[in-house]
């Protein structure tokens, strides 16, 4: 009872075909997803544009019907609507009624939530500030950049005070100051016990904010947990820094080892596998080149990141 | 309870939005500009002035408002889908009924709005000229507002599931049809063959009879009238408009929203 309770949001086996245009032809997109959201966490939610982020959230809040398997937030089938009281939505790359000013348009927002009249202009006035869009409140939005747009996103999301916040790429498309904001704003969404669920392709932002998260690739789940686990799960990676390789050797390496090759002036820094080590060592030097440093470092998120996405293989649980 | 607050916050919206539209200005300037217009005609007539001038309103308060009603009425729901504008407002505690009722609300209070400007030009016009206004004036008026709730719910309907274009096209076809489908089917009454018979009447009962809401004749001639001339036309009214709400919330309910 006590694990049921925490888990927020509850995803089992989704599948989900689109047919684009009339034929019958059937892109399959989501290829049987799960995973599970726990209570107050920071979950992101990572993978390539176009692996099925956005269509994943758009079955939760009930946009799109999954075309087999089971979704539930709080408990509550994704396919009711008064639930939908306890959660907050950020659509990707936002949009409103341009004819509304800030303030309208949470007023408008609000009003849907059931916010009750009392609460709303003390609410609206304390979320405009919280965002950062007090002195933009009462101008049309059409007047409004990107960076406010997605600001007031998270407002309109927030209005009624929800348990849980699901963000669609709530950093993309803005300038690096506006990142800075909009992930102060996530971390204090944590800090007021909410838990928040967040779509996202930039790993930076994953590593810097999120407790745990599930990487998806073409429909598929690759991986779910915790970032620790990920990265120092006794995954590790060996720069080898060498001289003198011939095109030749540089061409083996790439394409026997997988190694990522980058130039340094006249070295070249070689990037491998622990396990590839020795076998690179043997290559090099073999090729009549020189070993200038090796160095063992944790795989950072994002290589490992790349890892999955290239070599399409099923990693942790 | 709560649920008729969101239609009405929804329907509010809609009508905020209509009224920053400047298109609707536009035709709303020419309906009016046709019954100044029609001041002009009727003066140039030596016989039954009054009556052209008022039969010149009431065709341009029709046309004028179906046309309004149409040209709004087949985007309502697409627009807002094309632009992601319903993402933030389905995730709330909204359903899409009540999200879909909302809009047509919202445009049928837009619509008997700019109709009762044009009503206001209308009657200005018989006072000044000193054409009559009576009860079957009042009838008359009455009726169109409920044909314009047909042809809104018509274009809700088909903005539900398809684009302004063909909605426009399913929309005007069927005003058309709708204030044909009774000589339609009194033409095909007298037909000697049975299946055009019953063709023609199943077209009359499928389609909006929108001639019933004519009233216009009766008043601008002064015609006697039974009460129920008018309250049988506004029921059945009532009663096309609740089954295409109905089915237009059936499909858009079932529809993927991407
Ligand atoms: N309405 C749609 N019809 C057909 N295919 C779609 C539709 N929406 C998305 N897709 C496809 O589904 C895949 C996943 O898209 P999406 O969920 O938007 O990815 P992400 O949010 O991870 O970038 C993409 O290949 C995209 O082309
Ligand atoms: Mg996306």
């Amino acid at each position: 009872m006590q694990q049921h309770e925490r888990r927020i949001v509850r995803i089992e086996n989704i599948v989900k075909d689109f047919r684009p245009g009339f034929g019958l032809r059937v892109k399959r997109v989501l290829h049987g997803i799960s995973l599970d959201v726990n209570d107050g966490e920071i979950f992101g939610f990572v993978g390539p544009n176009g692996s099925g982020k956005t269509t994943t959230l758009k079955v939760l809040m009930g946009l799109i019907r999954a075309t087999s398997g089971e979704a539930t937030i709080l408990g509550h089938s994704v396919t009711e609507t008064a639930f939908r009281r306890e959660i907050g939505f950020l659509p990707e790359n936002p949009y409103f009624y341009s004819h509304l000013t800030g303030r309208e348009i949470l007023g408008f927002f609000a009003k849907l939530s059931g916010v009750t009249r009392g609460r709303r202009k003390a609410r609206i006035s304390e979320l405009l500030e919280w965002v950062g869009l007090d002195h933009a409140a009462d101008s049309r939005l059409e007047t409004y950049s990107k960076g406010m747009l997605q600001r007031l996103g998270i407002a309109q999301a927030l209005v009624h005070d929800p348990r849980v916040v699901f963000l669609d790429e709530p950093m993309s498309g803005l300038d690096p100051i506006g990142r800075v904001e909009i992930r102060d704003l996530v971390l204090r969404l944590r800090s007021e016990g909410k838990t928040v669920f967040m779509n996202t392709h930039i790993l930076h932002d994953v590593e810097m904010l999120c407790d745990r998260v599930a990487i998806i690739v073409e429909g598929r789940i690759r991986y779910q947990g915790v970032i620790e686990d990920l990265v120092g799960s006794g995954l590790h990676e060996v720069d080898i820094v060498a001289a003198n390789l011939s095109p030749e050797t540089v061409l083996e390496l790439e394409d026997r080892l997988a190694a990522k090759l980058r130039g340094v002036g006249e070295r070249v820094e070689i990037r491998v596998a622990e396990k590839e080590v020795n076998d690179t060592l043997r290559c090099v030097l073999a090729a009549g080149g020189e070993v200038v440093s090796v160095t063992r470092h944790r795989v950072s998120l994002e290589s490992f990141f790349l890892s999955t996405v290239e070599g399409g293989s099923e990693i942790g649980e | 309870m709560k649920s008729l607050a969101r239609i009405w916050t929804i329907a509010m919206n809609t009508l905020r939005e209509a009224v920053r539209n400047k298109l609707l200005y536009a035709l709303l300037f020419f309906g009016v500009a046709v019954i100044l217009a029609g001041v002009v005609l009727s003066a140039l007539s030596y016989v039954e002035s009054e009556r052209i001038l008022q039969d010149f309103g009431f065709a341009a308060i029709r046309l004028f408002s179906v046309a309004i009603a149409i040209f709004v009425g087949v985007t309502l729901i697409h627009r807002e889908v094309e632009r992601r504008t319903v993402y933030a407002i389905l995730s709330k505690p909204l359903s899409r009924a009540e999200f879909l009722l909302g809009k047509y609300v919202g445009l049928l209070v837009t619509i008997w709005l700019q109709m009762a400007i044009m009503v206001v030009f209308f009657v200005a016009v018989s006072l000044v000229t000193g054409a009559p206004l009576d009860a079957g004036h009042a009838a008359a008026f009455a009726l169109i507002a409920a044909e314009l709730a047909v042809i809104v719910a018509v274009a809700t309907f088909f903005s539900a599931f398809t684009t302004p274009m063909l909605a426009s096209f399913f929309s005007i076809g069927i005003w058309a049809l709708g204030h044909m489908t009774r000589d339609l089917r009194d033409i095909g009454a007298s037909s000697i063959s049975e299946s055009v018979q019953s063709t023609t009447a199943l077209i009359h009962r499928v389609m909006p009879d929108l001639e019933s809401f004519n009233f216009a004749t009766e008043a601008a001639h002064g015609l006697a009238f039974a009460a129920s001339d008018v309250w049988l036309p506004l029921l059945y009214g009532v009663g096309y408009v609740s089954v295409l709400l109905v089915a237009a919330i059936g499909i858009f309910e079932r529809r993927d929203l991407r």
